[in-house]
């Protein structure tokens, strides 16, 4: 696999360079861009020292080669003429425009697939338009539902637009190559983050589509109209926990209350008129709220159990409310830190986090670990990212390039 | 001549629920394979009962949110929970190339769609488990639901501004995209490596870490570095402006429904100058104040009212097209209204389809999330009704006679 793929494809060709792929990421003279964001080790700014690029390129090989010379046009055909797959991520018509487009590119590998991976596709008014992540969040409606009411919409964090991305190119790719196995045939795949990220709307498309309906962002409360005891952000002693009580295949608010009482916290809630909400919270009475009277009067004892509740959950760390919880079959998840992703017992008994050496830095770091386990082809990091242009003569060498030629092309800057 | 499908002759067996799974399936039956969607309606899926629902329609064939993530696929009703019913359940795993499951490790244990019970009857099987947290593990048996992941998983803590609670991106994000995503790209690697092969394999796609890798380089900045990144609104340490500004509001209610905002986003000084240019130059943007990116960020609030002073009497749409004309990356924070009503290029592209329902009538639904070229996924058929192709399924695909079928209805297997 090629990769010439920026920010938006570069999970894309991680996904399957972790599952065994070759990737060659193919840089411009001075590196890869992407090299240069942040966060970096140890805080040291610098296209060797970047962990946001790190943990987008494991597995890769890169070639450092000038698209923009005739010479590292040529090397490039050579590149292709070995490839399965390419993935880019220019402007539509660049690759046109340097004489490499998959037209072009049939000729020198008849069953090449090409995946171009943009903000908005290869077709239509807007393929053209500069559409970083935020740009691609806005205007797939990812923003419209996230966020307080009294802010501006909120941005997904870490990039979630080229993540999305990412994840849909992926999945195109293999599909080509599925059917590249059967029938020899490659094509062109066409990615749109616009289009990428549209089920992320969750119900909001269909919402407006069926009842002329508007979802809009109101902070916690996600799709339940009101404050319900046992849904939503609680505070803990050291974070927050988020709860979801009275869902299916769970234990009930009656459950919560009897730990509560257990604990000697329920205050209250024990008597009535208290006992006989907290009894009666299912979703069943959720779900007549809007038109039975009784369940409206009920509605108005709502905040004080609501406060009890709070109460209760301060007084544990977001661990234990966590793990006691869910010990008793209730819905809390613990709103997690980085730190206790890291930290998380599940997680580690995976053995998630993955340990990589960086001989360069004389240290193994601890790489974010995969999605996914497969028992006959497993992701696994095999190899550290790629200095910029570490693979370049090695890479050459495969394709038939002698050093001689391959010093005189270094003179020239083209690799 | 209709264009074949790339995936035509799949057979894919969907044990899932709710969204991860169900997504996951739907890209396959989008492509071509066929789906056939184990349900029962002792447990119905869940989502057939959440809104929305077809305007002034009752029942489980009528929720946009199920039917979205269900297009084309073949329902069975079945109860697993009988001898004859799990019996069934093979033949269709017998049947099938993909076997695909988010329902919890408990249960698939409980009727006996473990791997290994797969391969007894099925050795080539590429068999997908979705659990929360993983088949085995500290953790395992934690009660999981998208609402509760997506605060486990971290984007609660990382998402909105810092002065907020961690209320998360208003829906239950990883469902969507994320781990139907992720699932697909290893099924799809595992196919491509049967088809070289002939061997199949198992994969475990647990929800826990698929949704926490996309935020590995929160997570790779605590381990390297030891910080607990926080969330941070809608900024980049390396753009400014990078937010969304508020328009003219299509009323003057003040309500999110009628807000209009605009994201922009100037990562060069190329950037910057074009939307001070569309500002029409004015003097403070000259000030040394705004020189650089980096007094920039320095004076990001100022900069921020000034510019939001600018936008809130501009139609967000012009403001969208005369930026972008300019060489500034801005796009509208767009809601489904206008994703569906207005957005021109989302509509030459055709990205949603409008599928005729018998009970919901004609309802729009996600089409292919990629275009391949040569081999383009369309959507055959609205979503099933329940229990809408048990004879179909039974006689057709798994070859039985009425008086077998007849049994089974008895039995109580199939319902």
């Amino acid at each position: 696999m090629l990769d010439l793929a920026g920010e938006i494809g570069q999970y894309c060709t991680k996904l399957l360079a972790d599952l065994g792929a070759d990737v060659i990421k193919v840089e411009p003279p001075d590196g890869d861009p992407v090299r240069n964001l942040p966060p970096f080790f140890h805080d040291e700014p610098g296209p060797e020292h970047s962990l946001y690029w790190w943990n987008l390129n494991t597995n890769k090989r890169s070639v450092t080669l000038s698209l923009g010379s005739e010479g590292g046009r040529d090397v490039f055909r050579k590149l292709a003429a070995t490839a399965d797959v390419i993935v880019e991520s220019f402007e539509p018509g660049y690759l046109d425009e340097l004489g490499l487009g998959y037209e072009k590119l049939c000729q020198i590998r008849p069953d090449i697939i090409l995946t171009s991976v943009t903000g908005f596709g290869q077709t239509g008014p807007h393929s053209r338009y500069k559409a970083p992540d935020i740009v691609g969040v806005a205007m797939a409606g990812t923003m419209w539902l996230a966020g307080d009411p009294q802010d501006p919409p909120n941005l997904p964090p870490w990039k979630q637009g080229y993540i999305s991305s990412s994840i849909v190119t992926a999945a195109g790719t293999l599909i080509a190559l599925c059917y590249r196995d059967l029938h020899g045939e490659g094509q062109h795949v066409d990615v749109s983050m616009q289009e990428a990220l549209s089920l992320t709307q969750e119900t909001a498309m269909q919402t407006w589509d069926m009842l002329q309906v508007l979802r809009v962002r109101n902070g916690s409360r996600g799709i339940i109209p009101i404050d319900i005891p046992g849904i939503g952000v609680y505070e803990t002693s050291d974070g927050h926990v988020y709860g979801y009580v009275g869902t299916p295949g769970g234990a009930t608010w009656a459950d919560l209350l009897a730990w509560m009482a257990d604990e000697g916290k329920a205050e209250d809630l024990t008597e009535e008129p208290y006992a006989d909400v907290c009894r009666n919270l299912t979703l069943r009475f959720l779900s007549g709220i809007a038109t039975d009277p009784e369940a409206a009067k009920k509605v108005s004892f709502f905040p004080h159990v609501n406060e009890v509740l709070r109460r209760f959950v301060k007084s544990k760390s977001k661990w234990e409310m966590y793990e006691q919880a869910q010990s008793r079959r209730l819905l809390f998840g613990i709103v997690s830190t980085p730190e206790d992703i890291a930290k998380n017992p599940q997680l580690r008994y995976k053995k998630w986090l993955t340990p990589v050496e960086h001989p360069e830095l004389g240290q193994t770091l601890q790489y974010p670990g995969g999605p996914y386990e497969l028992s006959e082809t497993p992701w696994a990091i095999r190899r550290r990212p790629p200095l910029a242009g570490e693979h370049t003569d090695e890479v050459l060498r495969e394709i038939g390039i002698s050093d001689g030629e391959r010093r005189a092309l270094s003179a020239k800057g083209v690799v | 001549m209709k264009a074949k499908r790339p995936l035509e002759g799949l057979k894919v067996a969907d044990f899932s629920w709710f969204g991860a799974g169900p997504i996951c399936a739907n890209h396959l039956a989008t492509y071509g394979a066929t789906v056939v969607r184990i349900e029962s309606e002792t447990h119905i899926d869940a989502l057939r009962t959440v809104a929305p629902f077809a305007k002034g329609k009752t029942g489980y064939n009528v929720s946009g949110y199920f039917n979205n993530f269900n297009a084309a696929k073949l329902s069975i009703t079945l109860n697993l929970n009988t001898e004859q019913g799990r019996e069934l359940a093979m033949k269709i795993v017998a049947w099938a190339d993909v076997f695909l499951t988010n329902i919890t490790p408990r249960v698939i244990e409980r009727w006996g769609l473990t791997y290994n019970k797969l391969v007894e009857v099925n050795p080539k099987i590429i068999a997908a488990y979705q659990p929360m947290q993983g088949y085995e593990g500290p953790h395992r048996d934690f009660l999981g639901f998208g609402a509760v992941l997506t605060p486990i998983t971290g984007y609660n803590y990382l998402s909105g501004f810092p002065n907020r609670p961690p209320f998360g991106l208003g829906t239950n994000y990883p469902d969507y995209v994320i781990n139907p995503g992720h699932t697909l790209i290893a099924i799809l690697a595992a196919l491509h490596y049967r088809n070289k092969t002939g061997k199949g394999q198992r994969i475990e796609c647990a929800q826990l870490p698929s949704s926490v890798a996309p935020l590995g380089p929160a997570i790779f900045d605590y381990t390297a570095n030891g910080r607990v990144a926080m969330r941070s609104g809608n900024g980049l340490p390396y753009a400014v402006p990078h937010n969304a500004f508020k328009c003219r509001p299509l009323s003057n209610s003040g309500l999110p429904v009628d807000q209009r905002w605009i994201a922009i986003a100037c990562f060069s000084e190329e950037e910057w100058r074009a939307l001070a240019a569309a500002m029409g130059s004015p003097e403070w943007a000259a000030d040394g104040r705004f020189s650089t990116l980096e007094a920039r960020k320095a004076s990001e609030a100022e900069l921020e009212a000034k510019i939001s002073e600018w936008t809130a009497d501009k139609d967000a749409y012009e403001l969208m097209r005369d930026l972008q004309s300019r060489g500034a990356a801005a796009g509208v924070v767009q809601s489904a209204r206008e994703i569906l009503d207005v957005d021109e290029h989302m509509k030459e592209r055709g990205y949603y389809v409008y599928l005729d329902h018998p009970e919901t009538g004609r309802a729009a639904y996600d089409g292919p999330p990629f275009k391949l070229s040569k081999t383009p996924g369309e959507l055959c058929a609205p979503a099933p009704l329940l229990g809408e192709h048990t004879e179909y399924v039974c006689k057709k695909l798994l070859g039985l006679g009425d008086e077998k079928i007849a049994e089974l209805l008895v039995a109580g297997a199939l319902q």
